[in-house]
């Protein structure tokens, strides 16, 4: 095989962990330390990162002439590429650069894990050989990715609204204001995060023990309040799942065209499609959730960590633990 | 007409009845009710996923526990996805979502433009501008007609309300997805009652009917290609290629030439026809004392067996081994046809007595003078077909159902009340409020956005210069 190729392709995989791996240290510590720098620093890394994956599955495609995402190698590479991709969207248009530590961290372990599957040059076996999977596979893989950032907020969220129930236990005085944790929410006006003049009516706000607390100078209450409210994090962990929800039911409908070429039915309750569908239902069911009030916010965002369970399980469990049609041999 | 005039029980029946009917509906629409359909849904998805359908009672009872394969057995969970439960689960789900959408959708997706309390809503603000009341409201008419928002105005006893209304069509985008759902079950429903599936086998140079339609396909040949690959683990040998060159014969009475692959079945008046498997039929020897004797009456495919003269055993052929190392006598990695032979298991009336590996060519002794030779072996391609009249349907709701998400997800319908009301000559105070059909968190940036954009474009209360609202992006 052609040297120059197989080290251009090498050299790209080091350079995507890499910058994974420095890019997570980097945002880990802009999220514990909120020093603007550290922003500055840690998303050019991602973003260098994310290029370098992507050329290198091109150059995979290049070195082998096999479409790239044919084993699990590949696609594990595309999952970390399109976590951290759609990381970046959510991070410029939604001020969302909080959440790169975990995400990119994700992304490097998948991305380290990828490599221990890699079999080298391996042509597709007959099933796998069709223009289908260059369509499915990647909206696939980009429907896991979102779900995987959605998993992040949601993690962070869990954690916010944990330590905002702490205080409020620890009993404050203060009362009168918006988004509770859990998501219950009072129709008070508020406005200090914003600096918006008064008569402005606003729900992201933190609870009034935890910004008391703050006020009285708690380090960790402090450095809760810069987190984004929970009302927030919601919405962008709600705004990222309806990303993913419609990729994910693309997936599907493209995966059943496809199994209809191959297998002659668009559904055979193989373990993998069902597990799919499983998937799909979970985050069918936040979906609704989510449009109760009531419901909205720590039940959601258990249910959203559910849910990449059951990615995961679709993911990686099905491959491995249970073979079907979609470990295709004849 | 006679429950209506005789009084007394039948109208208090009738509307007991309509009680409970309403009841019924009100838990159905509800959405935790909905949700936990779609739990268990997903539980019994699960549980298909995790143990393996469509077994055998002998697998189960070997694969688990003794426990859990009785209750395997008496939950019919083996073949579950066909089973009254998950019918009944997903019929339930329809009727949930189908009382939803008539009590709760359409009524709060398509409200009535009402008066509402401005300070009482979470979103809301006060800008104090210039002017009277009415030419305010006629600004900022223009002003949001100019964003895209469609503006009416609405007199409710004697005070003028201004409402504003975003993506007001995708509010029925939820309509769109529940109706896409209920499409894919019509669908699906369509295949159960009129479309047929099946499998078979066929020897190279043989012939096999589908009974459901009478396509006759004649297998000339059937090949596969299977390179040995080096990878860093060492040499798998990755299978290229299954095909198979047949004739196919359909109403038409016509034979056509057909190639059918993996991912190219082949369409037979209507019914599909794809390469599903392949494997090697033997064509099994046996002799007594030197003698042939009735043995198996076809070429075996593998898992099938015949019995030993009249000695109460019986020989199944378990599988093809391609290559069997000469060295060690074990099979080889190499499943292309090298060094070929078989596994056979005897059973000695019904139970195992062994099996063996056995050479193509090479008779072994079974015990009483019986003899058995593996002859040679003949490829055979296993086909599945199906006809599914419900797949344009299917496919039509998986549309609409996408078309739903999309809408529903991307398209955020919102609503401003807007309130002006005059607090001096030429100053008037604006109030308003915004909901969405997704709370208000959602839009709180927006809100934000537009309320600042207007105290950036309206005069201020007290200048007596009125500017136009210039025409900015939309919102
Ligand atoms: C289990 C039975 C179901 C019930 C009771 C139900 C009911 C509802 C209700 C009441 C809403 C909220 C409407 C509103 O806020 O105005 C809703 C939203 C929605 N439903 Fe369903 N539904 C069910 C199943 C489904 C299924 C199977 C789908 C799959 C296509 C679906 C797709 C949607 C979508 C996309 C939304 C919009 C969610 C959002 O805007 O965030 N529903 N449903």
């Amino acid at each position: 095989m052609d040297p120059f190729r197989q080290s251009l392709d090498q050299n790209l995989l080091v350079v995507g962990i890499a910058a994974y791996v420095t890019g997570a240290l980097v945002l880990l510590a802009y999220f514990l330390f909120r020093k603007p720098v550290l922003r500055t620093i840690g998303l050019p890394l991602a973003v260098i990162g994310v290029i370098a994956q992507f050329a290198e599955l091109g150059a995979r495609w290049w070195m082998t002439g096999v479409w790239p995402l044919t084993n699990l190698y590949g696609s594990l590479s595309l999952f970390s590429a399109c976590a951290v991709a759609i990381f970046l969207i959510f991070a410029f248009r939604y001020d969302l650069a909080f959440i790169g530590g975990p995400v990119l961290a994700l992304a490097a372990i998948a991305l380290g894990y990828a490599t221990t599957w890699n079999e080298g040059y391996m042509p597709a076996v007959p099933a796998l050989q069709s223009y289908w999977i260059k369509i499915h596979v990647p909206i696939v893989i980009s429907a896991y990715a979102s779900f995987m950032v959605a998993f992040c907020v949601s993690i962070i969220y869990l954690v916010k609204a944990a330590a905002e129930n702490r205080y409020a236990r620890r009993g404050s005085t203060v009362r009168g204001t918006a988004a509770a944790p859990g998501g219950a929410q009072m129709n008070v006006a508020m406005s200090s995060n914003y600096g918006l003049e008064p008569a402005m009516g606003m729900i992201r706000a933190d609870t009034p023990a935890l910004t008391s607390a703050a006020a009285a100078g708690d380090a960790t209450a402090q450095w809760l309040v810069g987190l984004p409210s929970l009302a927030r994090l919601d919405v962008m962990q709600y705004r990222i799942i309806a990303v993913g929800l419609p990729l994910l039911s693309l997936g599907i409908i493209t995966g059943a065209m496809w199994a209809k070429e191959a297998w002659g039915a668009y559904w055979q309750w193989d373990p993998k499609e069902t597990a799919a569908l499983l998937s799909w239902i979970v985050y069918a069911g936040y979906m609704h959730l989510h449009t109760r009030p009531n419901l909205r916010g720590t039940f959601t965002a258990w249910i959203s960590i559910l849910g990449f369970v059951s990615i995961i399980f679709c993911y990686l469990g099905v491959n491995i633990w249970i073979s079907g049609l979609h470990s295709y041999r004849m | 007409m006679e429950a209506r005039s005789g009084g007394g029980l039948a109208p208090r029946t009738l509307s007991a009845l309509r009680e409970s009917w309403n009841d019924l509906v009100r838990l159905f629409a509800h959405i935790p009710f909905g949700v936990s359909l779609l739990a268990i849904w997903a539980l019994l998805t699960l549980i298909g996923v995790v143990i393996e359908q469509g077994k055998d009672p002998a697998f189960y009872a070997s694969a688990y526990a003794p426990p859990v394969a009785r209750l395997i057995a008496r939950l019919d969970l083996a073949n579950i996805y066909h089973s009254a439960a998950y019918i009944g689960v997903l019929g339930l789900i329809i009727c949930s979502m189908t009382a939803a959408t008539f009590t709760k959708v359409i009524p709060r997706r398509i409200p009535r433009l009402n008066p509402v309390k401005v300070d009482a809503i979470p979103l809301h603000a006060t800008v104090r501008v210039a002017g009277d009341a009415a030419s305010v409201r006629e600004r900022l008419a223009a002003f949001f007609a100019a964003r895209g928002w469609q503006v009416r105005k609405r007199e409710f006893g004697g005070t003028e309300w201004t409402f504003a209304d975003k993506n007001n069509w995708a509010r029925r985008g939820v309509l769109v997805a529940h109706v896409g759902f209920v499409i894919i079950a019509i669908g699906t429903t369509i295949y159960w009652a009129k479309g047929y599936s099946g499998q078979f086998a066929v020897l190279s140079g043989e012939t096999a009917t589908i009974p459901e339609n009478g396509a006759r396909i004649d297998l000339e040949r059937f090949a596969y290609r299977i390179d040995p690959i080096r990878t860093k683990a060492g040499v798998v040998y990755q299978p290229i290629d299954y095909v198979s060159n047949a004739k196919v014969t359909g109403r038409d009475g016509t034979a056509h030439e057909a190639v059918i692959r993996v991912n190219s079945p082949y369409d037979v008046d209507g019914t599909l026809v794809y390469q599903a498997t392949y494997g090697f039929a033997i064509d099994f020897k046996l002799t007594k004392d030197g003698r042939p004797v009735a043995g198996p009456d076809h070429l075996l495919k593998e898992g099938e067996g015949f019995a030993v003269g009249a000695t109460g055993r019986a020989i199944q052929y378990q599988r093809f081994v391609g290559t069997i190392d000469r060295a060690t006598g074990q099979p080889a990695a190499d499943p292309r046809p090298n060094d070929p032979g078989v596994v056979v298991q005897a059973f000695d009336s019904d139970r195992p007595a062994g099996a063996a590996m056995i050479a193509l060519g090479q008779p072994i002794d079974l015990g009483a003078g019986y003899k058995l030779e593996a002859a040679r072996y003949v490829l055979y391609s296993g086909f599945q077909y199906r006809y599914d009249p419900g797949i344009p349907v299917v496919g039509i709701g998986a549309f609409v159902l996408l078309a739903g998400l999309c809408i529903s997800f991307y398209f955020l319908p919102a609503r401003l009340f807007v309130l002006v009301r005059e607090t001096g000559a030429s100053t008037s105070e604006v109030g308003i409020a915004a909901t969405t059909v997704k709370g208000y968190e959602v839009f709180e940036d927006r809100f934000r956005d537009i309320v600042e954009e207007l105290r950036r474009t309206e005069p201020a209360a007290g200048t007596t210069e009125v500017r136009p609202a210039p025409v900015l992006e939309s919102v």
